[in-house]
């Protein structure tokens, strides 16, 4: 009886240990895809914003304003 | 006897050791406890500090506002000349980064030879994100990629001098760039936000596995600002006072659009300009926003201003007739614009024709006191507190300074100085009936997560600094008549009354005027009935032999009147 108790424990102590092991790397883990994500997911906002700045570049009222100029003036 | 000493010697010996193993433990412990503590906490963690984005400017154009200024992230790759060490390394990071960058391999060799001690060379800025997945893969010793974060001008030089600029800070030990001009300097408190820092647990490999939530303290952005212009009308601005800066190769302009209820700046040029994104290139002059910064003689557009502080106070009537000694006042050495030669005018015909002489005699007829305190009422010779940096207050003598002509100069525009802002606050002030305003460019403030912080409402006008019934005759009787009949034809709209004044003022070189030297400018607003905007245009030194004419009415006029047809159009058209 003794010995299976001892057996027992010794067992449910090796599988608490490995449990925690595997759930702190597993925490790890999804902390560090978490973390990627989060990166990919600035890099995304500032292709964006890079995309934005260079529609605004072409919204500029003096661009605008030059490319209508151009295309009054008579033909040669 | 000689195994006991040994068993003495081996004892004091043993305690002396023990006394070292114990010292050194309370040395490290005790003494040195917060060093390995430190070690030991580097060793498990590792840092970033985290630098906010810079709030954006927006205009208050369009649907949404248009990007004025805006911050984002480029990637520099570096190379670490030192971390390299043998020449045989940098030729194959040189042949490496060469298919990835596409710039020679020779190139970049010279680069890294020209600063071989340094830590740092800038191989490439603003790669792509291809160009970065291929060099992270790569995996190239010595070779970094660095993240900064780049302000960006989207409107280039239309909005240069009301947006501004940011650069170095002050401070060496601070890396951050601050705003030196414009708006950028001016809420620079605002847009700035606040830097973070983040504490990570990494592992053996120092990869992040958790965040120490204690020690870390997040990035708070810059509020956004909205600003009161708006860049459809600054560019009709712009361009129509460009053309005419080159037509007659003047030196510099100004321009700016009001609106006169509520003192929201709609547009504000001054050329020469600039492009913020490379601001370091041009010289000193053409930072300077001459619209706040440049005091100037006004001139005849002075003339409304006296008159209407005139009629507030009873000091002349609007009937009234004043006798413009046929063309010379001889008593105070005071001509006619042109030659001209005047009998008795009206105050209407005064404004009309610009009589100096009429103004003289409007000036004596208040005296020193009502002249200067008049004046004053309309802000000269104080700040306007228009949100820019450096805006000059002009120049309004105390009337302890004043000379006995002073009281007959002042009335035409000599002897003072005024900036362009305070000359269009004080045409707004008789476009609305009277009323204070307050030049500004800020509409609204947006925090970092969205929220309006601060909005500038259309406020309602308390007080009158002058009776409604004055301004509104000085307006629509008096001033659209310049348009209509006198100096201002140029500035006449096909679709609207418009109101104005004409100034063609002499330059003072070396404390004496010249005749080759003026400044043109014409000021007034439209409709006439209910005014929508303020147009203030001046330019300084046309080219007079040129032969094409250097008057406010010849040279500035036009440029009212090109501001003033599109603006209404587009105020119409857009529904504003």
């Amino acid at each position: 009886m003794s010995r299976c108790r001892l057996i027992f424990i010794v067992f449910f102590l090796t599988v608490v240990l490995i449990g925690a092991v595997h759930m702190r790397v597993s925490s790890s883990r999804v902390f560090f895809r978490c973390r990627r994500a989060i990166v990919e997911q600035d890099n995304l906002r500032l292709q964006l914003g890079r995309k934005q700045l260079k529609l605004e570049e072409l919204l500029n009222p003096s661009v605008i304003s030059e490319h209508v100029e151009n295309d009054a003036e008579p033909a040669p | 006897m000689k195994t006991q000493r040994v068993i003495v010697v081996l004892h004091l010996l043993m305690v002396a050791v023990f006394g070292l193993l114990g010292w050194r433990l309370f040395y490290l412990q005790h003494c040195q406890a917060d060093r390995y503590a430190d070690e030991a906490y580097r060793s498990l963690h590792a840092f970033t500090r985290q630098e906010p984005q810079r709030g954006r400017i927006l205009d208050s154009g369009g649907v949404r506002g248009r990007v004025l200024a805006a911050s984002n992230k480029t990637q520099t790759v570096f190379v670490d000349p030192v971390m390299l060490g043998h020449w045989d390394n940098v030729m194959e990071t040189s042949a490496a980064l060469q298919d990835i960058l596409g710039i020679g391999a020779m190139e970049i060799c010279d680069l890294i030879a020209q600063r071989r001690t340094s830590r740092f060379v800038k191989i490439s800025e603003g790669i792509s994100e291809a160009q970065r997945e291929a060099i992270v893969a790569a995996n190239l010793q010595g070779v970094g990629i660095d993240t900064q974060w780049r302000r960006y001008y989207p409107m280039g030089a239309l909005t240069s001098h009301v947006v501004g600029f940011i650069g170095g800070s002050a401070d060496p030990n601070d890396a951050d760039k601050i705003g030196l001009s414009g708006a950028e300097q001016a809420y620079e408190s605002l847009l700035k936000g606040t830097r973070g820092n983040h504490v990570f647990i990494v592992d053996k490999r120092r990869y992040p596995i958790g965040l120490d939530t204690k020690r870390s303290i997040a990035a708070r952005d810059g509020s956004s600002i909205v600003l009161t212009i708006d860049s459809t009308i600054q560019e009709f601005a712009r361009s129509a006072l460009m053309k005419q800066i080159q037509a007659y190769q003047a030196e510099s302009g100004v321009a700016i659009v009001m609106n006169p209820w509520t003192g929201a700046i709609l547009a504000m040029v001054s050329l020469p300009d600039y492009d913020p994104s490379e601001f370091w290139k041009v010289e000193g002059g053409r930072l300077r926003n001459r619209a706040v910064t440049d005091p100037f003689e006004p001139g005849s557009i002075f003339k409304p201003i006296v008159v209407a502080a005139a009629l507030d106070r009873g000091h002349i009537g609007t009937t009234d007739s004043i006798y413009c000694e046929d063309g010379y006042y001889a008593k105070y050495r005071i001509g006619e614009w042109a030659g001209h030669r005047f009998g008795n005018m009206t105050i209407k015909g005064i404004l009309r024709e610009s009589s100096n002489i009429g103004m003289a005699k409007i000036g004596q007829k208040m005296g020193q006191k009502a002249l200067y305190e008049g004046v004053r009422l309309f802000g000269f010779g104080q700040p306007t507190g228009v949100d820019l940096p450096g805006e000059d207050a002009g120049t309004l003598r105390p009337t302890r300074e004043w000379s006995s002509y002073s009281v007959t100069r002042i009335p035409y525009g000599h002897e003072i100085s005024v900036t362009a802002v305070q000359v269009t606050r004080a045409f707004a002030i008789l476009a609305n009936g009277g009323s204070p305003v307050k030049p500004h460019l800020v509409r609204a403030v947006i925090d970092d997560v969205g929220n309006v912080t601060h909005f500038n409402r259309q406020v309602s006008l308390a007080g009158h600094l002058i009776k409604p019934e004055i301004a509104s005759w000085v307006v629509r009787e008096a001033l659209t008549e310049v348009v209509n009949e006198g100096t201002g034809k140029e500035a006449a709209l096909q679709k609207w009354q418009a109101w104005g004044k004409t100034g063609t003022a002499n330059i003072a070189t070396n404390g004496r005027y010249d005749t080759v030297n003026y400044t043109a400018s014409f000021v007034g607003g439209a409709p006439a009935d209910v005014p929508r905007v303020v147009v203030f245009v001046s330019i300084r030194k046309p080219n007079k032999a040129l032969g094409k004419g250097y008057s406010g009415g010849r040279v500035a006029a036009p440029v009212f009147r090109e501001i003033m047809e599109k603006t209404l159009t587009y105020l119409e058209k857009s529904g504003q």
